[in-house]
């Protein structure tokens, strides 16, 4: 099927009322929780992971995927409001989002965002279309070598672009691998690190390991912070409305926006927080009123809004096409998928095209929505920034605690999300990414896998990730991210150190 | 004396974490060769570097200031306690008795004062988990104590 033929029949599937109204669903929460400060689209999808066991496969994806671009678009909204940022994506908005909405034109940022958002949105679906079939191509040439060498370079790259602590960030994906060796070992039967807890022989639970991380840990550190927001102004329909002056400013930096968010999305490790960044920068750099940057310059939010929205689309590359999620939030997409019976690679695009296709259609419809829905709802959004957010907390802690008991009727792995909750309060107290640390776990038993394999077809020799030439240009990469992290952290400490001695 | 106690205790205690899982490892499962690995290879190496990367941040921490960090100690207690509660007491109390008792002590950390605002979300939320999970989801769960 290709890819013209392929997105219609991703239409019929999409368009099915079963499915539809599940799209609806996901993008109108996806925008409320990126609106409110405090959730976000990762605690989301996975409080809402063990009720998509009572959905259809294609609706649980359908409607998991609108949760996540559609918080994309709610991100901005308190960040250029109130200088919050919704969702870490939107941070960057803060820079000239804040100043427009001070100097009254806050509507305006509003609808640069929005426009922006769908555009990048419908580049970075036409990239996953041409971009996936290829790469389901290639990738069927794959074996165990270049599996294990590719995790291994997204966990590397994941831990070393744009990081500051890159030791700190390794530290988390290897906690996370650890925590992913918990259970049965699928290749010789042993259970390990059970200590005796039948309940662990499966592993830790996905679910309460991300609602512990993401859900409890989170309300933890947002009760006191998020009662401090201040009253956010008014928008109405009409102030929406740009100048010819500002509308011209806008499709270009969209554009360039959005190509920098398809590229850095779809690679595996790097995702749409880093591409709105650097979307910014390239705004600023070559724009010919760099001067207004972070006063309010309508580039600054067409850029990175797009580059995050395209980012989010084309993150579904990797993970469609190879079954490696290429970020935290694709690493539960794929365990959503596997859930229902679903496993992503290379042979999904033939085996199951109405679930590929069907999550790709659905991606067009629900960027569609969210444009349609979202200009006229707009002074709705903005007045759920009244909710106090200790109306929500206790609402979230119960919700959490159902959905993980729901799974298997287990109390224990509701107390295993309080442990958990704790463990990840104090991770982010110590500034440790608990992202890096699921998408570790995600990826650990995959790796173990194909490490083993590959080293049992290439007769213990560590080599063969060198023969074979694929594998070793995933392995030199990572190689070199490494050094270059090295590099990059002994020439910070550098300076530091000088000035000690003086 | 300057130290940036998060990333020192941080550092160590996933050192400490590395270590234990070497010598649990060694000490309980079997290594095997590179080329045919046991159920101990992979543990082995992950805690091993594991050890090294928190020395790595906890080294350096010892020749640094820490910003420091408030710790929201009634938040986490509320919190904590509220999901230990819902655990130990749904298959006793009951659905409606433990998400009530749950929301009013979660309620505790906020800093609103008042009462009435928390009981009237207690009965919302308590309402909305009966509604969707249990009539909407149809999850087997004991609505009351006793069933």
């Amino acid at each position: 099927m290709n890819g013209w033929d392929g997105f219609l029949h991703g239409l019929s599937v999409a368009t099915q009322p079963g499915v539809l109204i599940y799209c609806v669903l996901g993008v109108l929460l996806g925008t409320f929780v990126g609106v409110l400060p405090g959730i976000g689209a990762m605690a989301t999808i996975s409080l809402l992971l063990p009720i998509t066991y009572y959905l259809s496969p294609e609706a649980a994806l359908v409607m998991l995927a609108g949760v996540y671009y559609g918080s994309q678009y709610g991100g901005a909204v308190a960040s250029i409001l109130l200088r919050l940022p919704g969702t870490p994506q939107s941070a960057i908005t803060t820079l000239d989002g804040y100043p427009l909405a001070q100097k009254g034109r806050a509507g305006v940022a509003l609808f640069t965002s929005m426009i922006s958002s769908f555009a990048g949105s419908m580049i970075g679906i036409l990239v996953l279309i041409l971009l996936s079939g290829a790469l389901a191509q290639a990738a069927i040439a794959f074996g165990a070598a270049e599996y294990a060498a590719m995790m291994i370079l997204g966990l590397v790259a994941a831990s070393t672009v744009g990081a500051k602590h890159p030791a700190k960030s390794m530290a988390m994906v290897v906690l996370g691998l650890i925590l992913g060796c918990v259970g049965t070992d699928v290749n010789s039967g042993e259970q390990r690190f059970i200590f005796g807890q039948t309940e662990l022989m499966d592993g830790i639970n996905l679910v309460a390991l991300a609602m512990g991380l993401f859900g409890v840990a989170e309300v933890i550190s947002n009760i006191r912070v998020a009662e401090r927001t201040g009253v956010p102004p008014r928008v109405a329909l009409r102030d929406l409305l740009p100048s010819r002056a500002e509308l011209r400013r806008i499709p270009f930096p969209a554009l360039r926006g959005a190509s920098l968010g398809s590229f850095f999305g779809a690679l595996p490790g790097t995702g749409s927080t880093i591409s709105s960044f650097l979307a910014y920068a390239t705004e600023r750099r070559i724009s010919r009123r760099s001067e207004q940057f972070g006063k309010g310059a309508v580039e600054g939010i067409a850029g990175p809004e797009a580059a995050n929205n395209a980012a989010a689309i084309s993150a579904f590359v990797p993970t469609l096409s190879l079954g490696i999620p290429g970020d935290p939030i694709m690493a539960l997409m794929l365990g959503a998928l596997v859930i229902h019976g679903v496993q992503p690679g290379p042979l999904m695009l033939d085996a199951r095209p109405d679930m590929f296709w069907g999550l790709i259609a659905s991606f067009g419809i629900g960027n569609l929505l969210l444009l349609v829905l979202n200009l006229p709802l707009i002074g709705i959004w903005v007045s759920m920034l009244r909710i106090p957010f200790r109306w929500l907390y206790p609402a979230i802690l119960i919700f959490v605690s159902l959905g993980v008991y729901s799974v298997r009727g287990s109390s224990f792995d509701i107390f295993a999300v309080a442990l958990i909750g704790v463990i990840g309060y104090a991770l982010s107290l110590a500034r440790f990414n608990p992202a890096l640390l699921l998408l570790g776990f995600v990826l650990g038993p995959l790796i173990e896998t194909n490490l083993r394999r590959a080293l049992l077809i290439g007769r213990g020799d560590p080599m063969v990730f060198l023969q074979r030439p694929i594998a070793a240009a995933f392995i030199l990469a990572a190689g070199a991210l490494i050094v270059m992290a090295v590099v990059q952290v002994l020439r910070r400490r550098a300076p530091e150190a000088d000035e000690a001695e003086t | 004396m300057k130290r940036d106690i998060p990333d020192l205790v941080g550092g160590v205690l996933l050192a400490a974490i590395g270590l234990f899982v070497v010598f649990y490892t060694l000490a309980h499962y079997e290594i095997g060769s590179l080329r045919r690995m046991g159920p101990g290879f992979f543990p082995a190496v992950l805690g091993a570097a594991l050890a090294l990367l928190g020395g790595m941040v906890a080294l350096p921490a010892l020749a640094r200031q820490d910003d420091a960090v408030q710790i929201a100690w009634k938040e986490c207690l509320a919190v904590l306690a509220a999901i230990l509660i819902f655990a130990a007491g749904l298959d006793r109390l009951g659905l409606v008795l433990v998400t009530l008792t749950s929301v009013l002590i979660a309620s505790l950390a906020a800093p609103d004062r008042r009462i009435g605002w928390r009981i009237v979300l207690a009965l919302v939320v308590t309402a909305l988990s009966v509604a969707v999970f249990s009539f909407g989801l149809k999850m087997t769960v004991p609505l009351w104590p006793g069933r």
